[in-house]
């Protein structure tokens, strides 16, 4: 038999025995949690959001939204929760317990304070020496939080990812990686400015803002509490392609590992992310759905990902396709390719037809229930894609190299 | 690939204790969850099978929005009846059949079980009311209040004639009230678009039965012949008129008329029935007769199960409710005892090369016949219509159906027919759609000039 494929992971120094770990939320709430999730075999985990004991911080009822299509439950998930209001002589006591129990696993403790740099320094240095391996520093928080001058607040100005940074690093004696917001103009910049802050390692995304939706039949804004809203944190599925594109965006600017975060919820989410340069990946919404246990998956998938494709170590494919990211003007404009429908393949149900024809290139020829399948007409196709990718029939439409002419 | 959604259905020793509905409907998330099945296809071919042309992933589509009355509508802009098609209609042999999800290898989506789940949360709301021509002075009679009959009155209406209904019935419906039976659509749907269609000004004449065309023709500008097929084609041996053999036509409508307080149906209680034929009539008669309280039910049907006709879903039916079938055996002579049935004689019947139909012939076994005990036998090898009536209507005639040209006009100028008494018996579907498209041939036709 062949040996199992290695999917330990480096990240700061540490060596993690795979690379899922729980994000800072509502599954890393308390030292309790924490530790049935490393029992169900998590590689690390991120804490819930720690302030200072000085700061209010208020749950709402409720806080929670979703957005499905058609009999999807979750596309999007909404929050307006705030950090973590447990008093941080309680963390201390935890995460000491923690370690105890799980001394190999990466503990991650999440902070957030006011923009004081003292704040920073002193709370990065109490929950360091409570025993944690790592901090994040959360400048991500969209909603509530950047009200009180926190969370996206700081991620949004470079000036305070700099100082509190730089504030937090004096504190501390662990590693520090420091969690950005998707919600600027230019992420890779505000990574850029925490590497030079001296960040041991940047993590990417928090929850993108948005608005869930409307209750169309009472007028209220979703989530609802006592009819009114607010703007909340977009997290799951929908995310994820905004989290890889931060990711990719991070990875390309700097030299510091970064973990990706947004809409993980299988192992092929996870391999994505890790071939677009992501050192790890952090979940959230997937687990509150589904439960810790999800984490026998994402291992065992990616274990049998890396065997099947002939790796040896997960390390192999971290980044792997990050030099084929490149821009639009770098891309060739002479290569011409044509679609091509198997007639044996195509189950005559003209979704292909009718997507080219009112939203294409009036390119594919189809005549209903004749029996004929649907045909392209290689001069008028624009190789745009929409039928390729429409076709509910795996396999049946592909590619067709043409000469330039 | 997601599977199709099946509703649970009442276990077959709960359900033949009563003639009510036995199979649930789709709730909202399953009717969610069916609906996102449908690919949405561009003129897709379940469109075209249906002979109402219901544009299918236009009603699929709505559901899946969430908007079910516009689903609804959309179904009804075809298919004036399309809640008791949507309990009634044989879609493994129609919209269902043709589903492009079969070649994928995968179950065809549920198009029937949406189609209710449409029209329940309409009848929730009230019925659709489309618009209505202003009115013209034109006359046309109807002979037939079934679906064909029913179907023509309200497309005529709605273009503005004055329509009459005429009906030897009690009540309009045709066999949607007096063939089929409840356990597959709950007499109310068909009540309630009966009732609909009346609404749109027709009047309706009940416990009319017409003999003499010409007078109508004196009085209307054009009609409409939808007179079905009352009579069941008989199997021509010997002990046929013996009591307690019942063609299966009127067995069926004495058992509606019984269900319906009206009448009695045959004493079939703790009986063995033995049911001659392997459509769906066959199928209902067998069921009707377990309900009845028959101790064992046989269906005997010449060929093998490959060839019989009826669709698939009613035999597991019939089949889990424990309706026995006697395959390649046919009938040659049913005995009696004072006048009254006590057994019926059969042969084995061998299958041979298949015919131009595709159906394989199937010839005598020599000397392999046996006798079985029986008490009751139901007749259902086919229907026809009245021929007597037909005969009174002086219409050119074939097979013992009224001829019509491709636009539904019959030999006599004025008078057009369709439904069963034309194409021989099909189905409640076929018999609307014929019935709407022969009165676009009569608005044309009155619209020509005639009075
Ligand atoms: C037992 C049974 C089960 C069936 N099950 C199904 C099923 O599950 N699904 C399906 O789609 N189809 C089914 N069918 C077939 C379906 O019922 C018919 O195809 C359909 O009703 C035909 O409609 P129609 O309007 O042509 O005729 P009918 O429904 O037969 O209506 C004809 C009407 O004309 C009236 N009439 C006849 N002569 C005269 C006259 N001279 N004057 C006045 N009135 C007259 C009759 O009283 C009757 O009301 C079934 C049929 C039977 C017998
Ligand atoms: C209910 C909820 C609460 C969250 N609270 C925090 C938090 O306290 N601190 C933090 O850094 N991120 C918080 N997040 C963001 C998540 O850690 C994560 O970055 C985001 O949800 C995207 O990942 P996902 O798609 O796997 O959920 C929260 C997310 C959710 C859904
Ligand atoms: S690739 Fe675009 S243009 Fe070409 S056939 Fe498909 S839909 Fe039409």
């Amino acid at each position: 038999m062949v040996s199992k494929p290695d999917i330990s992971v480096k990240f700061c120094g540490y060596e993690i025995e795979n690379p899922f770990l729980l994000s800072s939320a509502p599954p890393t709430c308390t030292g309790e949690m924490i530790q049935r999730a490393f029992k169900a075999g998590w590689g690390g985990a991120v804490t819930k959001t720690i302030k200072p004991d000085k700061t209010p911080v208020y749950d709402l009822k409720n806080r929670f939204g979703r957005m499905g299509i058609e009999d999807k439950q979750l596309v999007l998930f909404e929050n307006i929760e705030e950090v973590s209001k447990r008093p941080v002589g309680t963390w201390v006591k935890e995460i000491k317990e923690i370690k105890k129990a799980f001394p190999d696993k990466l503990l991650v403790g999440s902070l957030m304070a006011e923009p004081k740099e003292d704040d920073w320094e002193d709370l990065a240095r109490v929950i360091s020496e409570a025993g944690v391996d790592m901090l994040e520093l959360n400048f991500g928080c969209p909603h509530g939080m950047p009200e009180r001058g926190m969370g996206a607040f700081c991620g949004q100005r470079p000036e305070l990812i700099d100082s509190l940074t730089k504030a937090a690093k004096r504190g501390s004696s662990v590693p520090v990686m420091v969690k950005l917001t998707p919600n600027v103009t230019d992420i890779a910049y505000m990574a850029k400015t925490a590497e030079q802050a001296g960040a041991d390692a940047t993590s990417a995304i928090n929850t993108v803002l948005g608005l869930i939706g409307v209750n169309i039949d009472t007028f209220e804004p979703m989530p609802s509490v006592d009819g009114k809203s607010t703007f909340g944190g977009m997290s799951g599925p929908g995310v994820k392609p905004i989290g890889m594109r931060c990711v990719a965006q991070i990875a390309q600017a700097t030299n510091i590992p970064v973990s990706g975060i947004g809409g993980i919820s299988t192992w092929k989410d996870a391999v994505e992310y890790l071939l677009i340069g992501a050192a790890n990946v952090q979940v959230c919404t997937a687990v509150m759905w589904r439960g810790y246990r999800i984490v026998g998956d994402l291992v065992d998938g990616l274990t049998n990902y890396l065997s099947d494709k002939g790796f040896k170590s997960v390390n192999e494919i971290i980044g792997k396709t990050l030099p084929r990211l490149t821009s639009w003007s770098k891309l060739d404009k002479d290569w011409k390719v044509v679609a091509n429908i198997d007639k044996d393949k195509c189950i005559k149900c003209g979704v292909c037809y009718i997507g080219c024809y009112d939203g294409g290139y009036q390119a594919i020829k189809f005549e209903p229930n004749t029996g004929k399948a649907a045909e392209v007409d290689e001069e008028k196709c624009d190789a745009c894609s929409l039928c390729y990718l429409s076709c509910p029939v795996p396999g049946c439409i592909t590619w067709k190299r043409v000469q330039q002419k | 690939m997601s599977g199709r959604t099946h509703p649970p259905i009442l276990p077959p020793q709960v359900r033949i204790k009563t003639f009510e509905p036995y199979a649930e409907n789709l709730d909202d998330r399953m009717a969610l969850y069916e609906a996102s099945r449908c690919i949405t296809c561009y003129e897709p071919p379940c469109k075209e099978a249906c002979p109402t042309h219901i544009d299918i992933p236009e009603f699929i589509h709505r559901i899946k929005s969430g908007n079910y009355y516009g689903a609804a509508k959309v179904i009804r802009q075809s298919n004036i009846f399309g809640g008791e098609c949507a309990y009634v209609c044989p879609v493994e042999r129609l919209c269902e059949e043709k589903c492009v999800r079969n070649s994928l290898k995968d179950e065809p989506v549920a198009i029937s079980l949406l189609q209710r789940f449409a029209f329940e949360k309409e009848r929730k709301k009230g019925i659709i009311k489309f618009e209505k021509a202003p009115p013209k002075k034109k006359k046309v009679a109807v002979v037939g209040a079934g679906p064909a009959g029913l179907s023509a009155a309200y497309e005529l209406a709605r273009k503005g004639y004055k329509v009459t209904v005429f009906d030897s019935n009690p009540k309009a419906g045709g066999l949607m009230l007096y063939g089929i039976l409840p356990w597959k659509a709950s007499w109310e749907v068909a009540e309630s678009e009966i009732k609909n269609i009346l609404e749109y000004g027709i009047e309706f004449v009940p416990s009319k039965k017409v003999s003499d065309l010409k007078a109508l023709l004196n009085e209307y500008g054009a009609v409409f012949i939808g007179a079905g097929t009352s009579k069941s084609a008989k199997l021509g041996i010997e002990g046929e008129d013996l009591k307690g053999v019942y063609p299966a036509q009127d067995f069926l409508y004495d058992v509606a008329r019984h269900l319906q307080k009206k009448g009695k149906a045959p004493d079939l209680k703790g009986k063995r029935v033995a049911i001659i034929g392997g459509g769906d009539t066959a199928i209902d008669a067998s069921m009707a007769s377990l309900r009845l309280g028959a101790e064992r039910v046989y269906i005997i049907y010449r060929r093998s199960l490959a060839e019989m006709p009826a669709v698939p879903y009613g035999r597991k039916q019939a089949k889990e409710e424990g309706v026995e079938f006697l395959l390649l055996s046919s009938p040659v002579r049913i005995h009696g005892k004072n006048g009254a049935v006590t057994a019926i004689e059969c042969v084995k019947m061998a299958l041979g090369e298949p015919d131009q139909s595709g159906r394989r012939a199937v010839t005598p076994i020599k000397g392999s016949e046996f006798k079985m005990d029986i008490d009751a036998v139901i007749v259902a090898v086919g229907q026809k219509p009245d021929q007597e009536a037909l005969k009174s209507f002086g219409l050119k005639l074939k097979n013992g159906l009224i001829e019509t040209d491709n636009k539904f006009a019959t030999s006599i100028k004025g008078v057009f027919a369709g439904g069963d008494v034309v194409n021989g018996g099909e189905t409640v579907v076929k018999a609307t759609a014929e019935g709407k498209l022969a009165a676009e041939s009569i608005d044309q036709f009155l619209k020509g000039g005639s009075k």
